[in-house]
Parts: structure tokens; C-alpha cells; sequence
């Protein structure tokens, strides 16, 4: 590992100079993805700094919304009583994720920029796009089961790892921010950027740009929504495929649905294709199943992923089937 | 008078070792500190094959804090080949195995270069600074294709990649008859080909080495299973005088078998401490562990069964293709070997064929991990009864039924050569049905199946047995092992009464301190508390074989028994002498003696006293009641017992959960009924998981790639299951305390049952074998989910 400068900001507008000033500064929260990062050579920074110490822990009512702070950790969102019961998608994903110690470290604003599981991206001695743009991608005709089908471009095929940000996306949240340019409002699916040419981009953050918090509409289906993540341990492990589904019903007909997807994308996927299949039809087998193949419409599978594309189907489908009553 | 007291073996008493090991602050290696130590790193090889083209250390030994850089080069001469214990046949190929590569390496995570430096992390550092250029060589990681005349040679001198084959042949041996006419005229004959994955036995405590040199002697610490054996192999290896050295194995968290072993690792500190010194340290990291800790299994098992149409076997023949990996470790060559004997379980098979094929590859070696060859053959016959049972329409214990040994043929003589002294399969088994509620299991996955329930549910059975107590010396040496199977232990009686027990068996977390306490508390009728059971200091515990094949009760407790009896022998005239009568005329219980017929009697305590004093013995009397006894068993024991398994698989996901899973062990006499479940629990959780999700497995350049937990999937308690554990009581008559061992049986019967259950729970949609581990994705493409 490198050596680097500590530095522990006070407050945001602290925290943003002291990583805006310097190109290799970045900022460290739980340090759970971070130091991994580091230490594997993957991530070389020259300076971090620390925001722990900043007053963005809380998680408040709002008009209309819920506000949670980006240092709020992963164990204390997914156990908060008004997640649980206004966004159970959001809890269900945060429990669902990690180990009970990397939960009680780990914060929501480093969740959603923790880097991709590839090992290829991780380990310094293969090529990579993301880490060395133009270097190849070996992903591509390699060891691909962990990666994705939807989203995919030529330069790289790296699936986005968070379980929280397939479940934001699915209610609309809105990612606030701090940054040398003021404060901004992103919307979630605005918020990450699918590979194209310009892997090494993963989202839409300017550098010295700090989250501060996120804010989580209440909506009808927000509430009456859930996560299913299929993994190969039932604990300390990565989505093989995951789906968030928001749904709000009238009678038996499709008012309002999100739904969303990870372990199969470059980036937390939703379809609004998928949900316009559901929209304002009866929830039934059959419509599920169409809504299903909606949502993968375009996938490009490789050699060791493409059972991922049968396997995301049914597990919409079981989401579907159990959130709608439907049998 | 002291009361009557309540019996200490069979009590479930709470392991007097756990606060110190639960809590950590013990005497762990990486808890040690030495006065001006140093601490050492190793670069590892990041390629599986090549030449060392060059190595330039100029740069980091420029870094802070660091004292030296050494290569292969740099200890070519003094670094000897690492021993390898077991040379399985006369025309073995036992390659050159240096503790640092010299000039080739063949496996990712050889070690290349050390640095040593005044900081783990000056050291750490170092490495990365230390330029290795690396010429390719070709890389070969298949067993299959190692074998091919146009393979690449992980060692080129013995012109092939095979390292020894071994047969036994139960016509040759005079056990059996011939496979090959009995498998010609059977009726029902069926093939399989199993897969064993290489597996990492993942112990909790990484492997740490502290070695200071004082003048002429060297201490070393280190958190192995074998002090004793380390002690010899490193004198034979570096030609050190074995009298001048001294290993300490202090409190060891967790081996499995990975620290049955003598490492590079142990040989570089101890070889730079030398040169250096002073004291040197090393504690590998976790990745630095899967990639170079010896992995276990690794081989592929082709297995011919004939029976008769009613379920009767004729025949039995054995095919392994085992993948060494890419040199010898302390055992390797052996562990399939063990095997051998296990293939025909509990059965009475009349024939039977077993051939080894063990070939190098371009891997970390493999080793000893818990059950060690007893595992993979248990594997493969139970996995074939089931076969068997499915082929000729038969329930699973029907068939199993129709072959076993009667519980009143023992003792058996079975036609891999083994006498089974004792058992009772029939009882175990019953035992076993009744709590696992088999007959309503049964009927529950017939209904799902009539209502296309996407869940299913499959039912597997293991009626295991296995040898251990490893090993009577005469047995050892027909199988040309290097050393014996006995075990020492020594009992020292102190003045005030207290009592220290000397155990040549080291554990590593199996509650030796208690158990051992246990049998001397009863023995001596002294309290338990009042015994200390001192272990891994070859100075002061200098006889020893150590630890592993479940051989510490079986062999090392009954060296403690007898040690014991000896001490009562000699305070017998002492308390004679002191009460005035004969010696014949003494009664002794609770720890005391008393003169037959009176209420005169003295506590052993009390001789203890006078011997001490030795102001008043018998005449000649040496004063001193120590004891010591080294038992060299006269057979293995033989565990049994009868698992059953229940798995719910979900047909849509692949996933596969255990529903419900019961296991009937026959352990032989239980010391501590605590500690026994406990192991029963460790193995069974052990053996899950080769099941369904351990695999160490190298992408097509011979990389590692589940060297990391991330990867390498242990599973939590998360994904296991309540475990009903219960016991039948058949004693072993091999020894006298009638036990049998633990510590591997249920990693032994656990895979087949859970495999079988899989496999059954799917059978009707024309699934014959899921290979290990079930992951949700085989298991799903088993059933035609695709790719
Ligand atoms: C063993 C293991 C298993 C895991 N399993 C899962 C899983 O199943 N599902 C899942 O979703 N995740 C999983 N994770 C990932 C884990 O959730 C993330 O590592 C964690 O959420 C990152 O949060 P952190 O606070 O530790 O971030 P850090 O490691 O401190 O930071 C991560 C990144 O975010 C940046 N950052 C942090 N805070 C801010 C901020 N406020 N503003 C701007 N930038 C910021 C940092 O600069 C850094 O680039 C796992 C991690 C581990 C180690």
C-alpha cells in the first residue's frame, strides 16, 4: 500500500475543499470498500479524508419524504423503524447485505459508490478498463459468471455490486449533494452511468462532490414493496441476481410499480419497459411473465452469465406473485 | 473421608480451555513478543509456472526498516528439501522441494523472496519493491491432461507427471477373491465417475512462526499441530541437532488437518532468524493462508460396482486420479491411500480392486484435511449404495441393509484388510429412522412430486464407518509410512497435592485439557480442578506423535490412563507402609486407600506428601511417584454411524436447503458427551460444506481464484441447519477405555448424505450425480434450467 496523507474534515464545506483541492484526495467513510480498494492496489490515493466526524447520521421526516443522512450506517437505515414500514424494499435490501460488522461500518453514501466485484477490476495484475482505461476488458471472454447482461458496452461488462441502490431506485430516491459547485439534487436513476466508452466513469459525481443524504419520497408503492436477492450463501455475499419491486395496486389492478434489478447490469437497473408491461393491467401469471421478459429484452450473455437472464425471470416472478397475493 | 463423588468420565463438563481461547488473551503465536524481534514477509510467486529469470532486492533493501532481503539463491545451500514422511512405493517421484524457489516456480504462492525488518509493515512494504522477472513456462492444472504424453512436466526430471501408483487387491492380498470375473458375470454392474473438489481447511488461527536463536539453540513457536514431528523434520531437513532445538506449539486455533504439516514457512524464519541473529516472526495473512496453506481432496474417483438383482454387492473396483498439486508435502502422497481401506464401508463385499494414480500439477499441493482419504472413499461407496438402491427400484436402507456386517459378525475381517472389532450398524440405524421421522419424510416428498410442487424434497442416508486412532506402529510401517502410531504420556504427582499431566498428543482446539483432566480426576480420584495438562513443548512434553486421524483419546488418552495406573502402583506399598498392612490387603477408590476392612486409609494426595518428604517410606523405596506410559495401539477403532439428511430444493432457483438432518453416532465411550457433540457438530457443519459450497478452484493460468472468504464460500450459520445429534455405545475392545475418536466422523459421513439428497430429491427428473459443491447454479443445470 501507498503511503498517504490522513486528513479529518469538520464540516461538509471542509470536506469538500480538502478533497476538490487535490486530485488524488478522496473521501473515507466506513473505509469497509476503501481500504480494500487500497491495499489491493486497485484504488491509489494520495490523501483521505475522513467525514465520519461530519453531523450527517440522522434519519428525519420530512414533508412528504425520508431524509437520511450519507454517515448513516447500513445497519442503523436497515433496522430503522420508518424503513422498515414506509420502505421495506430499502430495509430488506440493507439486511440483506454484507455481514452484520461490515453493516455496522459501512455508511449509505459509500454504499452506493463502492466499486464493482470483477476480479478482474480488482486485481492489479489483469487488464482493466475501469482501473486502466484502454487496457481490455478479459472479462469479456473470461470468468463472467458474477458479471452482467443488461447495460453491457464493448469496454466493459462489470455488474454494479450494491443491493441498496437496486432498492432506491425503486423508490425514487434522490441523492443530495455537496460539492464545489454548490449543492445539487440527483435523481437515482440519473445518478450512476452504464459503462459505454468511458468505463472508469461510474456515476455522475464531480470530483470533491460529497453526498450528503438522500431523500425517499412516500409513496403508495414504496410501502408495499420488496427485495429478493439470490445468492450462493445465505449470509456475507454478493446478489448472483436481485430484484426490488414497488408496488401499488387498486383492486387487482396495476396502479403505479418500480421495478428494479441487480447482479444483472452495469449499473442498479431498472426496466420501465417491464413496468409499462404491468401498468394499469391485471396482475396475473401471465402478465407477470411478459413483464419479465420485458426486463431483459437486450441482454447480451456470455459464456458463464447467461442462465442469469432465466434465473432474474423467476425471481421477479416469485416478487411478483408474493407482493401481489397472486397464485 | 472423602464423599462419594459423582463419575468425571461421561460428565458434560464445560471445556476449562474455552475462556482463555474464546477471549484471545492466551498464548497464541502472533500474541508473542520477544525482546528485539523482527518480523518477516514473504513474496509470493504471482504465476504458476516459470523460470525466475532475475531477482533485483537492491530497491528494498534501500526501504526503511529493513534488515535483510533473501532469495532462493541466497538459501540454496542451506535450505535442504522440504521431508516428505511417506513414500508410498519403492518407484515413487519425490521431487527436490525447497522451502524458497530457487530457480523455478510451480504454483502461484511459492515463495520467492523474504524480507525481514523491524516492522510487519517495513516489511510488508519491502515486498513490493523486491522486481522478480518471471519467463513463463507451461502451465498443466489438469490431472487428465497432465497424464498426456505431450503435457507439459511440472518436474521434468522424472520425464511424466505421475507420482506413484498403488494397488491393493483383495485377491492378492488374500481378502478377497478377483473384481475382474465377478464384475464379467454380475447382473447389475454400474460405473460412476465422482468428483472430490480441492477444498481449504480454512482453520481460524492463521499460521504464525517465532523462532529465537540463543547461542546454539533455537526456540520455535509456531501454530502447528506437530511439534514433535516438526521438531524431527527439521532437524533432518536443515541437519540441525535435533537436541539443540526446541518447539513450542502453544495454544493452536483450529488445523483441520492444515497444520499437519512442516512448512517453508517454518523453515525461511527459523533459516533468517539463524542468520540474522535475533528473533524473527511471521503471521500470514488470510490470502497469504488459501493460497499456501495445503489444500485437501483433489481427485477424481471412478468406481465400478456389481451386485446381484437383489441388491447383493460381488464386486467393488476403485479408480483414483488424485491431483497432488505440485510437490510433496509431509503426507501427500499417503492421504488417498487412506482411502484404500475405507472404500467397502460397512459392507461385506467379497472382491474388491483399488488403484491410485496421484499426479503433479501446477497447484498448491494437497494434504491431510480433516478425514484425510476417509471422506472421499465414504463418499464414494455411500454415494454408489444409493445408486445401487436406485437402480434396482430398493429403498436407500434396504440395500444397505442386504450388505452390512451383522452386528453379531464382529469381529469382522473385511476384504480391505481391516479387523472391525466392534459395532452395531442395525442399532445406529434404527435409532437414526426413528428420530429423523424417515416413513412421514418419505411420504411428504412423494406428494410433492404427485403436485408438481417447485419445491422438492430428496432424502439421503450415510451409514458411515472410518478407522482412527491413527496408528499401531506394525500397521504404519507395512504402508512404509515414516514413523509410528504410538503416544506418550507422563503424570507428574506435585507436593501439595495437585497433579500436571504431560500429553504427547497437542491439541489445537479439541479440549484435550479436559478431557485428559477428566480421565486422570477419576483415576487418582482427585479433584478436576487440581489437574493441569501441560502439551506442545517438546521440552516438556519430549515424546510425542501429536495430533490428527482422531487418534488423541484413542491413543493419546489411554497413554494418560496407563500413566496413571502406574502412579497408583508405585504409591501402592507407600500406603501400605503408612497404614501398616499389606499391600494386597489395600482397597482404593475415591482416592483413597484404606486398609480392607477399616476405616484406616490414606489419600493419594497424602502419599503424594510423604513421598516428598520421603522421611518415612519403605526401605529401597525410590521417592517418586511420577509415571509415564507410551501405548502403541494394537488396532484402529472403527466409528460408525447412521446420518440422515432432508433437503428442500427449490426447483425454480436451484437452491438447496437442508431441511432437517440427524446423525446416530457409535463413538465407543464417551469421555465428555459436551465435547463429543461438539466435534459431531464441526465435522457435520465440515462436511456440509464440501457439500454444497466450498470449492478452491484456479482460473486457466493457474491462478488462485477463491483466495479470498469473498470467494471461498465457508457457510454461516445462516445456511445450516438444527442438528439432531444422538449416540449408540458399542466400546471399542482395542483399548482399554474402550473410545474410538470424533474429530473427523461426521466430515466423513456428512457429503454423501447430503449429496445423496440432492440427488434423490431430483431423481425422477433423470439426475444420476450433481458434482460438489451443490451449488444453486450445478444444481439448476442438473435439472435443465440451461447454461
Ligand atoms: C465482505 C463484504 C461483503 C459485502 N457484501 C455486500 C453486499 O452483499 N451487498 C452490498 O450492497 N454491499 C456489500 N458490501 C459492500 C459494502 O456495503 C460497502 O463496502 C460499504 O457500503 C461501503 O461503505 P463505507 O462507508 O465503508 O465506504 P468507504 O469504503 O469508506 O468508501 C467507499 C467509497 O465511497 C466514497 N464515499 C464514502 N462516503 C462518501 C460520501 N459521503 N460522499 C462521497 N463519497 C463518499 C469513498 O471515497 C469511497 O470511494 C460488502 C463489503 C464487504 C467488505
Amino acid at each position: 500500500m501507498k503511503n498517504f496523507e490522513y486528513a479529518r474534515a469538520n464540516n461538509p464545506a471542509d470536506a469538500v475543499r480538502l478533497v476538490g483541492d487535490r486530485p488524488g484526495a478522496t473521501f473515507i467513510a466506513g473505509g469497509t470498500d476503501l481500504l480494500n480498494l487500497m491495499k489491493d492496489g486497485a484504488q491509489t490515493h494520495d490523501r483521505i479524508v475522513d467525514v465520519n466526524g461530519l453531523a450527517l447520521t440522522d434519519i428525519s421526516h420530512g414533508n412528504g419524504f425520508l431524509r437520511v443522512g450519507a454517515l448513516a450506517r447500513m445497519a442503523d437505515v436497515g433496522a430503522h423503524r420508518a424503513v422498515r414500514e414506509k420502505f421495506p424494499v430499502v430495509s430488506q435490501a440493507l439486511l440483506a447485505s454484507a455481514s452484520p460488522q461490515v453493516r455496522n461500518m459501512a455508511s449509505i453514501g459509500g454504499n452506493l459508490l463502492q466499486r464493482t466485484r470483477c476480479g478482474y477490476f480488482r486485481d492489479t495484475g489483469s487488464a482493466c478498463n475501469k482501473r486502466i482505461p484502454g487496457s481490455g476488458c478479459p472479462a469479456i471472454d473470461g470468468e463472467n459468471r458474477g458479471h452482467a447482461v443488461l447495460g453491457v458496452s464493448d469496454h466493459c461488462i462489470a455488474a454494479h455490486p450494491s443491493d441498496l441502490a437496486v432498492s432506491l431506485i425503486a423508490v425514487d430516491a434522490v441523492v443530495l449533494t455537496n460539492g464545489p459547485h454548490g449543492e445539487r439534487r440527483i435523481p437515482f436513476g440519473d445518478f450512476h452511468l452504464a459503462p459505454g466508452d468511458t468505463p472508469e466513469r461510474e456515476n455522475v459525481l464531480t470530483h470533491g462532490e460529497l453526498i450528503v443524504g438522500l431523500e425517499l419520497p412516500l409513496t403508495p408503492a414504496a410501502a408495499k414493496s420488496q427485495y429478493l436477492k439470490l445468492r450462493d450463501r445465505a449470509t456475507f455475499e454478493f446478489a448472483v441476481v436481485s430484484v426490488a419491486a414497488a408496488l401499488d395496486l387498486r383492486g387487482r389492478t396495476v396502479n403505479d410499480v418500480r421495478l428494479a434489478f441487480g447482479g444483472i447490469a452495469t449499473k442498479p437497473w431498472r426496466s420501465t419497459d417491464a413496468e409499462a408491461v404491468l401498468r394499469g393491467r391485471a396482475l396475473d401469471t401471465a402478465t407477470i411473465d411478459a413483464a419479465g421478459r420485458a426486463a431483459v429484452h437486450g441482454a447480451i450473455p456470455r459464456a458463464h452469465n447467461a442462465f442469469k437472464i432465466d434465473l432474474v425471470q423467476r425471481a421477479l416472478s416469485r416478487v411478483l406473485h408474493e407482493l401481489g397475493g397472486v397464485r | 473421608m472423602t464423599a462419594a463423588v459423582e463419575a468425571e468420565v461421561g460428565r458434560a463438563r464445560r471445556r476449562k480451555e474455552d475462556a482463555r481461547l474464546i477471549t484471545g488473551r492466551t498464548r497464541w503465536t502472533d500474541n508473542l513478543t520477544l525482546p528485539g524481534m523482527l518480523h518477516l514477509a514473504i513474496l509470493r510467486s504471482p504465476v504458476a509456472h516459470a523460470r525466475i529469470a532475475a531477482v533485483d532486492t537492491s530497491a528494498a533493501e534501500a526501504m526503511p526498516g529493513v534488515l535483510a532481503v533473501l532469495t532462493g539463491v541466497d538459501l540454496a545451500k542451506e535450505q535442504g528439501s522440504m521431508g516428505c514422511a511417506w513414500p508410498v512405493t519403492p518407484d515413487m517421484a519425490a521431487p527436490q522441494h525447497p522451502a524458497m524457489a530457487v530457480d523455478t516456480v510451480r504454483y502461484a504462492g511459492e515463495a520467492v523472496a523474504l524480507v525481514v525488518a523491524a516492522s510487519a509493515y517495513q516489511a510488508r512494504d519491502a515486498l513490493d519493491a523486491i522486481d522478480v522477472e518471471y519467463a513463463d513456462l507451461p502451465v498443466v492444472l489438469d490431472v487428465t491432461r497432465a497424464l498426456a504424453a505431450d503435457s507439459p512436466l511440472v518436474h521434468p526430471e522424472f520425464g511424466s507427471n505421475r507420482c506413484a501408483t498403488w494397488v491393493f487387491d483383495s485377491a492378492e492380498a488374500g481378502t478377497g477373491g478377483e473384481t475382474a470375473p465377478a464384475i464379467a458375470d454380475a447382473e447389475v454392474v454400474l460405473r460412476r465417475r465422482f468428483r472430490q473438489q480441492r477444498i481449504i481447511p480454512a482453520f481460524m488461527e492463521p499460521r504464525s512462526v517465532l523462532v529465537d536463536p540463543t547461542g546454539d539453540q533455537v526456540t520455535m513457536w509456531s501454530a502447528t499441530q506437530v511439534p514433535h514431528i516438526l521438531r524431527m523434520m527439521l532437524a533432518a531437513t536443515l541437519g540441525l541437532p535435533e537436541h539443540k532445538l526446541r518447539v513450542i506449539a502453544p495454544d493452536v486455533g483450529g488445523g483441520f488437518g492444515g497444520k499437519l504439516q512442516v512448512t517453508p514457512e517454518e523453515v525461511l524464519v527459523l533459516l533468517a532468524a539463524r542468520r540474522l541473529g535475533r528473533p524473527v516472526k511471521y503471521t500470514e495473512t488470510r490470502s497469504d493462508s488459501m493460497l499456501s496453506c495445503h489444500h485437501g481432496r483433489d481427485q477424481f474417483q471412478d468406481l465400478t460396482l456389481a451386485a446381484r438383482p437383489d441388491g447383493t454387492i460381488t464386486a467393488l473396483e476403485v479408480e483414483l486420479l488424485a491431483d497432488l498439486g505440485a510437490y510433496l508435502g509431509l503426507l501427500t502422497p499417503g492421504i488417498p491411500l487412506l482411502g484404500a481401506f475405507m472404500f467397502n464401508g460397512i459392507y461385506r463385499i467379497p472382491a474388491y480392486r483399488f488403484t491410485c494414480t496421484s499426479v503433479f500439477t501446477n497447484k498448491m499441493y494437497t494434504d491431510a484435511v480433516r478425514g484425510a482419504g476417509r471422506p472421499e472413499a465414504t463418499f464414494g461407496i455411500e454415494r454408489m449404495m444409493d445408486e445401487l438402491a436406485a437402480e434396482l427400484g430398493l429403498d436407500p436402507l434396504e440395500v444397505r441393509r442386504r450388505n452390512w456386517i451383522g452386528h453379531e459378525q464382529f469381529p469382522f475381517t473385511t476384504v480391505a484388510g481391516l479387523t472391525y472389532d466392534s459395532g452395531n450398524y442395525e442399532a445406529a440405524t434404527d435409532r437414526a429412522t426413528e428420530l429423523f421421522d424417515y416413513q412421514g419424510l418419505r411420504r411428504e416428498q412423494a406428494r410433492r412430486r404427485e403436485q408438481d410442487d417447485p419445491t422438492l424434497l430428496g432424502i439421503g442416508v450415510s451409514t458411515y464407518t472410518e478407522m482412527c486412532g491413527i496408528a499401531p506402529s506394525k500397521v504404519l510401517g507395512s504402508l512404509s509410512f515414516g514413523a509410528g502410531g504410538w503416544e506418550h504420556a507422563a503424570i507428574r504427582m506435585l507436593p501439595t497435592g495437585k497433579v500436571e499431566v504431560v500429553t504427547g498428543s497437542s491439541p489445537h482446539g479439541q479440549g484435550h485439557e479436559t478431557a485428559w483432566s477428566q480421565i486422570v480426576a477419576d483415576r487418582l480420584g482427585v479433584p478436576f480442578e487440581d489437574v493441569e495438562v501441560l502439551h506442545g513443548d517438546t521440552q516438556i512434553s519430549p515424546r510425542g506423535m501429536d495430533t490428527y486421524g482422531s487418534r488423541s483419546l484413542a491413543v493419546g488418552g489411554v497413554a494418560v490412563l496407563l500413566a496413571a495406573d502406574r502412579v497408583l502402583d508405585k504409591a501402592r506399598p507407600v500406603a501400605a507402609h503408612l497404614l501398616g498392612c499389606a499391600a494386597e490387603d489395600l482397597d482404593f477408590a475415591a482416592g483413597r486407600f484404606t486398609a480392607r476392612g477399616t476405616e484406616n486409609g490414606v489419600s493419594i494426595q497424602e502419599v503424594t506428601g510423604a513421598v516428598f518428604a520421603a522421611h518415612d517410606l519403605p526401605d529401597g523405596f525410590e521417592p517418586n511417584l511420577d509415571a509415564q506410559a507410551t501405548f502403541d495401539p494394537e488396532n484402529f477403532s472403527f466409528p460408525h454411524g447412521t446420518h440422515l439428511c432432508a433437503v428442500e430444493v427449490d426447483t425454480e432457483t436451484g437452491a438447496v436447503k437442508i431441511r432437517s438432518y440427524v446423525c446416530v453416532d457409535d463413538v465407543g465411550t464417551v469421555v465428555n458427551p459436551l465435547i463429543v457433540d461438539g466435534q459431531v457438530h464441526g465435522g457435520v457443519v465440515h462436511g456440509i460444506a464440501q457439500a454444497l459450497f466450498e470449492e478452491a478452484s484456479y482460473d486457466e493460468l493457474g491462478n488462485l481464484t477463491t483466495g479470498t472468504f469473498a470467494d471461498y464460500l465457508l457457510p454461516t450459520a445462516a445456511d445450516l441447519p438444527h442438528l439432531v445429534t444422538d449416540r449408540t455405545v458399542t466400546p471399542a475392545t482395542s483399548n482399554p477405555l474402550g473410545a474410538k475418536g470424533v474429530g473427523e466422523s461426521g466430515t466423513i459421513a456428512a457429503t454423501p448424505a447430503v449429496v445423496n439428497a440432492v440427488v434423490d430429491a431430483v431423481r425422477h427428473l433423470g439426475v444420476t450425480d450433481i458434482e460438489m459443491p451443490c451449488t444453486p447454479q450445478r444444481v439448476w443445470r442438473a435439472i435443465g434450467g440451461g447454461a
